[in-house]
């Protein structure tokens, strides 16, 4: 079917005003924020959709699925819009973005049962809002917070600020609903706990839009006691004496809401009144005081005990003024865009990896050194380093973070810069056995190490696709690897 | 068309050596960069290029051998070929040698135009793109900031010149030298990735004083009319730093600042 014909049958399925063929959407719907670069100079290698659709409920996402998967229309899922690493971006000629724009109803908010569910479109800071207002919070916190809709959240497997208390949205999803692309709708009830087979949330908790849309989730929430908050502030020596400090209090069993280690570089863009370009630790304590209070003894008795790897405590309303400045908004967003229209720079790319306790910080050391030997453009790096800043009893991420000037055309900075840099930090990862994508989702520049990645467990990964999107309508190019998506990676 | 665009590389300002006996800039020791006003003579040959693909550009430079990589990323850019005189002997030439020597270069290459930049960022005197004009007997117009490329022609040009307080617009028969501003818009791109390593040696031409045939006397420190008496690197103020907290106090000691230095 031709593009202008299947356009014109979407709008005999929704209606006309549900389908959007602006050519300025389509251009800013044709990639994420992975290439936000080459988008503001208005130079991306990638094709347009052909359309963005807004569905208003469950039974039009159906319809649109099954049409899609019968038309072989490949289908990008899109909430936010706040994705980096390429999910949203388009590889395929015929496209059609489903944004969740109508899907923006909270269904119910049950503190009794200690859960609220919500469509898809629902943003997260709207969740927050409405349940901060009667003593709750959602617990999750992510950068993009003000922007994030629960969809997305949920098929990328996000995580927030507060994870090492509240968990990832993994750990929050208690049921969803969901539909697959031959118009299958799941509704995967809500309870505390069950053993009722495998847990099959999972299979949509971070499908990425490669298996099935999420329309709907019901996530636990949580009381909240801001006015228990409590900060603390450390200089710290070095990356691996940071983390010494957070393992301890980790595996005391104590679960601080924030608990993070900066490098060097990292801190100074982040602390700059008080980093005296040393290594900050830093902690927030959370909940009940009584829970508090034990909290932060937690942590100073850890910090005593790893005392020679502790320059000096700093000021915590300097901790709690970072913190309450950390989240973007849809401000910071477009002004970042706008910016990068006018200057050759880069405000920072990041690629995010985990690890047990004993490998992360030989990782950081192996990523650093090969960085710096090997990268041909290491003299236009403006910032190397990173941060710990989701910790587990076993072991905690990396967070590495670089800055960078473009001296090349906006076309070539991915496979100039970001692509080399990510290379090297994927394979020290994989080679030490981390896992390479900690919470951005693998999103379709890291699919060439998929396989890597999984093992052989990408067997199971594999027949899921197989099963439930055996045309290859969802989100092609994402988790699963693709030789015909090369030509945009390399 | 033919076009000749006569560049100059400069040392990287923020980093050059410079050697205070000879007052001279140690040019093979230090980074070098297309001088930015040049870079935008390049970069207007290059959207001619573009406009019409028979045009036909060639870079002229005198410099050490230590540019030749970023003379090879200029022809990786599209340029059909460059040609660099580099001899030891040149070395500590003042305008008028550099001049010379840079006129007897082109005066063998056909062209209908020759661009060049303004000013260049070290020496800053703009004496050569006059003297290579004097020398080939061409009219000049140098502050340019904009051409009209659809009257871009074998024949003739039209050009806007910034002056002090206006911008006048010129039509000039060509052959003629045309210096360009850096105000101008005209962006040398970045090597596309593609080209990074593509060889480009063959359309690279290096002269000496063994092809050029001048008598040393006439070239290189003795060969020069000017001498450098003195130079002096300038003092930068240091500027106070003071770090406030996001707090009523720092917010006040910031507003203080910008209202007293007019910037609100």
């Amino acid at each position: 079917m031709v593009k202008e014909e299947l356009i014109k049958q979407l709008s005999t399925i929704l209606t006309e005003e549900q389908v959007n063929t602006d050519k300025d959407a389509l251009y800013d719907a044709a990639a994420d924020r992975y290439k936000k670069y080459a988008k503001a100079r208005k130079v991306l290698n990638v094709p347009t959709p052909i359309a963005i659709v807004y569905p208003k409920d469950t039974e039009e996402v159906r319809k649109l699925l099954m049409f899609c998967n019968a038309n072989r229309v490949n289908v990008i899922p899109r909430g936010g819009k706040t994705a980096t690493e390429g999910g949203l971006e388009n590889w395929k000629d015929t496209t059609i973005v489903i944004d969740a724009l109508h899907l923006d109803e909270i269904i119910k908010i049950d503190t009794y049962n200690s859960q609220a569910t919500v469509q898809a479109g629902v943003a997260l800071q709207t969740l927050e809002d409405e349940l901060q207002r009667v003593g709750y919070t959602t617990g999750h916190s992510p950068q993009s917070k003000p922007v994030a809709k629960y969809g997305g959240l949920v098929a990328t497997r996000s995580i927030g600020q507060l994870s090492t208390l509240y968990g990832g949205i993994e750990d929050m999803v208690v049921g969803l609903e969901c539909v697959f692309p031959d118009g299958h709708v799941s509704r995967i009830k809500n309870v505390p706990r069950r053993a009722g087979g495998p847990d099959i949330r999972h299979i949509a908790i971070g499908n990425e839009g490669t298996l099935c849309y999420i329309t709907e989730v019901t996530v636990k929430i949580f009381r909240h006691y801001p006015e228990n908050n409590r900060f603390l502030g450390y200089l710290v020596k070095d990356v691996a004496s940071g983390i010494k400090v957070l393992r301890e209090v980790m595996v005391n069993g104590f679960r601080p809401s924030v608990a993070r280690t900066y490098s060097e570089e990292d801190a100074a863009q982040h602390f700059y009144h008080f980093h005296e370009n040393k290594c900050v630790l830093l902690f927030m304590a959370e909940g009940p005081k009584g829970i508090v209070d034990a909290t932060v003894t937690a942590i100073e008795d850890a910090v005593k005990k790893y005392h020679e790897g502790i320059i000096k405590q700093v000021d915590s309303t300097l901790i709690e003024t970072w913190f309450n400045q950390l989240n973007w908004s849809q401000q910071d967003i477009d002004d970042e865009f706008l910016g990068m229209i006018d200057h050759d720079s880069h405000s920072g790319f990041t690629t995010e990896i985990s690890a047990d306790w004993e490998t992360i910080p030989k990782i950081y050391h192996n990523v650093i050194k090969r960085i710096r030997k090997e990268f041909p453009r290491v003299q236009d790096l403006t910032m190397l380093g990173g941060h710990s800043s989701h910790s587990y009893l076993n072991g905690t991420n990396m967070y590495f973070v670089y800055n960078y000037k473009i001296l090349c055309e906006p076309e070539d900075e991915l496979i100039i810069y970001h692509h080399p840099l990510q290379r090297i930090i994927v394979e020290e990862t994989l080679k030490m056995g981390g896992s390479m994508c900690h919470h951005h989702g693998i999103g379709k520049y890291r699919s060439e190490w998929t396989k890597d990645e999984h093992g052989s467990a990408y067997y199971m990964l594999e027949k899921l696709k197989e099963a439930f999107d055996p045309n290859g309508i969802m989100n092609y190019g994402t988790i699963f690897p693709q030789e015909e998506g090369l030509k945009y990676i390399e | 068309m033919r076009i000749v665009c006569v560049v100059k590389f400069v040392p990287d300002v923020d980093n050059f050596t410079y050697n205070y006996e000879t007052h001279t800039i140690e040019r093979e020791h230090s980074p070098m960069l297309i001088n930015p006003d040049d870079a935008r003579a390049l970069g207007f040959a290059l959207t001619m290029k573009k406009r019409e693909p028979q045009t036909c550009i060639e870079v002229v430079t005198m410099a050490p051998r230590s540019v030749i990589p970023q003379l090879e990323d200029i022809l990786r850019l599209g340029f059909d070929s460059a040609t660099l005189i580099s001899d030891q002997l040149f070395a500590g030439s003042d305008t008028y040698v550099t001049s010379k020597l840079l006129s007897s270069v082109i005066r063998k290459i056909p062209y209908d135009c020759i661009l060049s930049g303004t000013h260049a960022i070290d020496g800053d005197t703009s004496h050569v793109p006059s003297q290579i004009a004097q020398s080939l007997d061409l009219d000049h117009l140098n502050f340019i900031h904009h051409i009209e490329e659809e009257r871009f022609t074998c024949s003739s040009a039209v050009v806007e010149v910034e002056g002090e307080s206006s911008y006048t617009t010129f039509e000039i028969a060509l052959p003629a030298l045309l210096s360009l501003t850096r105000e101008s818009a005209y962006r040398l791109p970045y090597v596309r990735y593609k080209n990074l390593n593509l060889d480009v040696s063959e359309r690279l031409h290096i002269l000496t004083n063994e092809q050029l045939g001048f008598d040393p006397a006439e070239v290189g420190l003795s060969g020069s009319r000017t001498q450098v008496v003195s130079t002096h690197t300038k003092e930068h103020m240091t500027r106070r730093k003071k770090v406030v907290k996001s707090d009523d106090e720092g917010i006040e000691v910031i507003y203080t600042f910008l209202k007293s230095n007019g910037f609100i």
